[in-house]
């Protein structure tokens, strides 16, 4: 039955249902509310971020070259999953398993990234009780962290299961959902990148 | 559904307990978040009894010290977080959809995945009076007290309020995408009912306040649990960042509790005036005016934390203008009731006793608003005073109003008129009597939260005369129980249209049939019923063929997954790891059946709507 | 239902004509600005336009991310726009609350 549909697959799959639609908007709404989730852990670390405690400074431990490719990473990702949603507007199944199937590739080297950047933080004595700097940067960049998580093994979840359901009115908002979530934390990094690492090497 | 229509298998009916567990039908989720809305209003109820017991003569021995925390603490958080919202979504469930003519929510599983996860918190926060004491930091929770110098009841609370706290959020989003997508045909935004519009604002103060608490509830339980400094001054840390957090999430929630109480008496006076509601748009404007500037003003609760002179005084004129838009909504319920035909049925009587009641505590706010003098009453009786006048005098009577109004729409039988008004006179007498004296108990200085206070003060006569409002209160609230039973024992008879009103919820039988509406109908103005009488036309005009009409499965994944949450929350209080892991496991493995498993949904055919709706109108 | 099986023709030419060029652009762009945050700030650590220079790509970035690839600007977006624009002026509120009454900054 899948495959009668995704012949049929209409112009803009996601929101061709009232179920798609409610779908999107709804994600959206979502998003909206991580907006208030992130700023509020943002305005704390801005508040907390120069108590370094007995901790070491953010001019001493941050590296510009790590935060700079994890950022390069994150980005393209971003890119790879946009382009997975314009395979699927093309009704194009291999297009978007490769696509987003790069896009968690790359969501995972990021997050290696990242575990081995904290590994070394607590080596050199930053961490979540050294100060309230350590506290603040490891809950908000472990919360982007974990949103991270959360996309990989989701995306990873919905293509699983998509060689065998097909493109259709049904899995389509799926993904598109998806590709907005991993927009948004990317978006989220942006600011990280900004706030957290390079304002805590101008300090 | 697209795509699925022609593999739907026959309906899959519960029956008994089951039905009530798998339910996605936002009619039954409207009665249990009613029914768990009034167990945990019971338990508040009786906690604030307790409270005011000791209260009741000076120097009394009986709940002292932390046991008096523990009521005060529970008290707060109970009344708001587990029986003022649930009562509010009960009303938001049984009475949004019908009103903008839909079949259910956005999201039914979503729906029903909001209660449970509310009822699991609620329940794991209650299970600390048995398991080592309950929060006794008070409802505001305030770091150091609540980071570094309480006991294990903080756990309880950290992690009930988080899981009730994703709960509420979910519903929230449902009800804006609700909103937002499926009004049926001609229901414009400026045709809505006022109910549904403050439904709309208060979903919306839901989702961009909700994110705050849990961000500050996580701080919190870093802190407490992970040995993170958020709150700790010697290390760089700052207590006054859970100040901020708290109430940026806290002072949107006073209007999330109050405008749909706003929305009911914008239903019930034109209904019981039979006039329509008067400036209809002002009233929108004033409902939005009033949510957005909900967000502008939480540190007007902080006013004697130091934040200094340009701050007190940003957020002094801001709350201040809060004044402006609810000024024009009082002005226009009045306006309603002028020159109309008016009838005093019970829900009436609580719509137009909320008025004055509503404008004394309004008058307080404005008075708290000024930072020069809240520093003389700040973390008095008199705030105790004036929030009981807008949560009780405002809020609980909109709610006493819609419920005797709906009831009928809701279970099919109406409530008892004659209890109904021994319920409403008892209950606003008992009300006044309690809170009342407490302004003059705040302005002679007595501090909130202390358990004692000496004779020959000159303290003792208005504190014993608040007890007795008290009682009077909890035999008002018995009135209003018996009242269930006894209509609960009668036969299902209410009329479609009891209360000859204007809205779509009343254009379908009491109650509402399973599939709400056999046809969608076409909307032709605003008090979409009343424009049809005026026209008149005995019915509305349908905007779609009668056919056979999908309904979503019902599914017990959502009640599983609040059970993962519930467990994994032990699993935190009490540093179990297995317990985390196996709360995990079975909220993921949830997700991902729901995720794996596409739900087609069934069919109620056309021979059984047609059947449904001939028993409705014999 | 089945009114879109019947129209397979008419859907194809409904399907919006998006190459990935306009992505691969922003893309560029994207990765430039990082670029030169990055520099601003490994070269003139002392100036004290560095911060708001990076804030503003920053903001940019953000505004590259919600309006070309999560499509805000296409019709339709009516009310993702006010939500994320409403969260967006709270949390500044919020930011320069913390800033000013909070010592953060």
């Amino acid at each position: 039955m899948s495959t009668e549909v995704s012949t049929n697959l209409p112009p803009h799959p996601e929101k061709a249902t009232l179920e798609g639609k409610n779908k999107v908007l709804g994600f959206w709404l979502f998003l909206g509310g991580e907006v208030i989730l992130f700023g509020s852990l943002f305005a704390t670390f801005i508040a907390l971020r120069t108590a370094f405690g007995s901790g070491p400074a953010s001019q001493e431990l941050f590296s510009l070259p790590l935060t700079a490719v994890a950022t390069f990473i994150l980005l393209t990702s971003s890119l790879f999953s946009v382009l997975g949603i314009q395979a699927m507007h093309r009704n194009d199944l291999s297009g978007v398993l490769k696509w987003f199937g790069i896009t968690v590739l790359f969501g995972l080297a990021f997050l290696g990234l990242e575990i081995y950047e904290f590994f070394e933080y607590v080596h050199e004595g930053h961490t979540m009780s050294s100060g309230a700097f350590g506290s603040a940067f490891y809950t908000l960049v472990g919360f982007h962290g974990a949103h991270v998580l959360g996309g990989v093994c989701w995306i990873t979840g919905l293509l699983s299961k998509l060689p065998k359901k097909g493109l259709n009115v049904v899995t389509a908002p799926k993904l598109y959902v998806a590709s907005l979530y991993w927009h948004f934390i990317d978006l989220v990094w942006v600011f990280i990148f900004t706030v957290v690492y390079l304002m805590g090497k101008v300090g | 559904m697209a795509g699925h229509g022609h593999v739907a298998h026959s309906p899959k009916r519960h029956t008994g307990l089951m039905d009530w567990l798998t339910t996605v039908d936002h009619k039954k989720i409207g009665i249990l978040y009613l029914v768990a809305g009034g167990f945990f209003f019971l338990l508040g109820g009786l906690e604030a009894i307790l409270i005011r017991i000791q209260l009741m003569y000076p120097d009394s021995k009986i709940f002292i010290g932390a046991t008096f925390n523990e009521l005060t603490t529970m008290h707060g958080t109970t009344m708001i977080f587990l029986a003022a919202m649930p009562v509010i979504f009960a009303l938001m469930n049984a009475v949004v959809p019908l009103q903008i003519g839909a079949r259910d929510v956005a999201f039914p599983f979503l729906n029903s995945l909001g209660f449970w996860l509310f009822f699991m918190g609620g329940l794991l926060l209650n299970t600390s009076w048995f398991l080592g004491g309950a929060p006794d930091a008070g409802w505001t929770a305030y770091a150091p007290l609540s980071s570094a110098f309480s006991g294990r009841g903080v756990d309880f609370y950290v992690l009930g309020l988080q899981i009730a706290g994703i709960g509420t959020w979910l519903g929230g989003i449902n009800f804006l995408v609700t909103i937002i997508n499926m009004r049926a045909p001609g229901l414009s935004f400026m045709r809505l009912p006022m109910f549904t519009w403050t439904a709309f604002i208060t979903s919306t103060l839901v989702l961009f306040a909700f994110p705050a608490i849990t961000v500050s509830l996580v701080l919190l339980m870093f802190d407490r649990l992970f040995g993170a400094n958020f709150f700790d001054a010697a290390a760089g840390g700052n207590e006054v960042i859970w100040e901020h957090l708290f109430w940026i999430f806290g002072h949107p929630e006073v209007y999330i509790l109050i405008l749909p109480a706003f929305g009911v008496i914008s239903e019930v006076m034109p209904t019981f005036s039979k006039k329509r509601l008067f400036g209809y748009s002002a009233m929108v404007f004033s409902t939005v005016l009033i949510g957005f500037l909900g967000f502008m003003v939480w540190a007007h609760h902080m006013f004697t934390v130091g934040l200094g002179p340009v701050a007190n005084a940003i957020f002094g004129v801001a709350t201040m203008l809060i004044a402006i838009p609810t000024g024009i909504k009082i002005f226009n319920w009045l306006f309603t009731l002028w020159g109309g035909h008016i009838r005093f049925t019970t829900a009436m009587l609580y719509a137009v006793g909320f008025i004055p009641t509503f404008v004394i505590g309004g008058m307080t706010g404005v008075m708290l608003a000024i930072p020069t003098a809240d520093y003389q009453y700040h973390d008095t009786y008199f705030v105790i005073a004036h929030f009981h006048y807008v949560i009780v005098g405002g809020m609980v009577l909109g709610l006493f109003s819609g419920l005797y109004y709906w009831w009928p729409k809701m279970f099919g039988r109406m409530l008892n008129e004659t209890l109904g008004k021994w319920n409403f006179w008892t209950f606003f007498i008992g009300f006044h009597l309690t809170f009342f004296p407490q302004h003059f108990l705040g302005l002679l200085g007595m501090p909130r939260r202390v358990f004692t206070y000496q004779a020959g003060v000159g303290l003792e006569s208005m504190n014993f005369i608040s007890t007795i409002g008290a009682f009077l209160m909890g035999v008002g609230f018995i009135i209003f129980i018996w009242n269930v039973i006894v209509t609960n024992s009668k036969k299902k008879d209410a009329p479609a249209d009891p209360w000859d009103a204007r809205t779509l919820e009343w254009t379908i039988a009491s109650p509402a049939p399973e599939y709400n509406f056999a046809q969608t109908p076409l909307v032709r103005g605003l008090d979409a019923l009343w424009t049809e009488k005026m026209a008149g036309n005995k019915k509305m005009t349908p905007a779609e063929p009668l056919g056979e009409i999908h309904m979503p499965s019902a599914s017990i994944l959502p009640f599983l997954m609040s059970v993962g949450l519930f467990i994994a929350g032990y699993g935190f209080i009490y540093h179990m790891y297995v317990l985390i892991g196996v709360g995990a496991v079975i909220v993921v493995s949830c997700m991902f059946t729901r995720s794996f498993k596409d739900d087609p949904g069934w069919h109620v055919p056309i021979d059984e709507v047609e059947r449904t709706e001939k028993e409705a109108r014999a | 239902m089945t009114a879109h099986a019947n129209h397979s023709e008419e859907n194809k030419s409904l399907r919006p004509q998006e190459g990935p060029k306009r992505h691969i652009i922003t893309f560029i762009v994207s990765i430039f600005l990082t670029a030169l945050a990055f520099f601003a700030v490994a070269y003139m650590p002392e100036s004290p336009f560095v911060i708001p220079f990076i804030v503003l790509i920053g903001l940019i970035q953000a505004g590259f991310q919600l309006y070309v690839w999560m499509h805000l600007d296409q019709k339709g977006h009516e009310f993702p726009t006010l939500g994320i624009w409403m969260g967006v002026f709270f949390v500044a509120a919020f930011i320069i609350v913390f800033i000013y009454w909070l010592g953060g900054y």
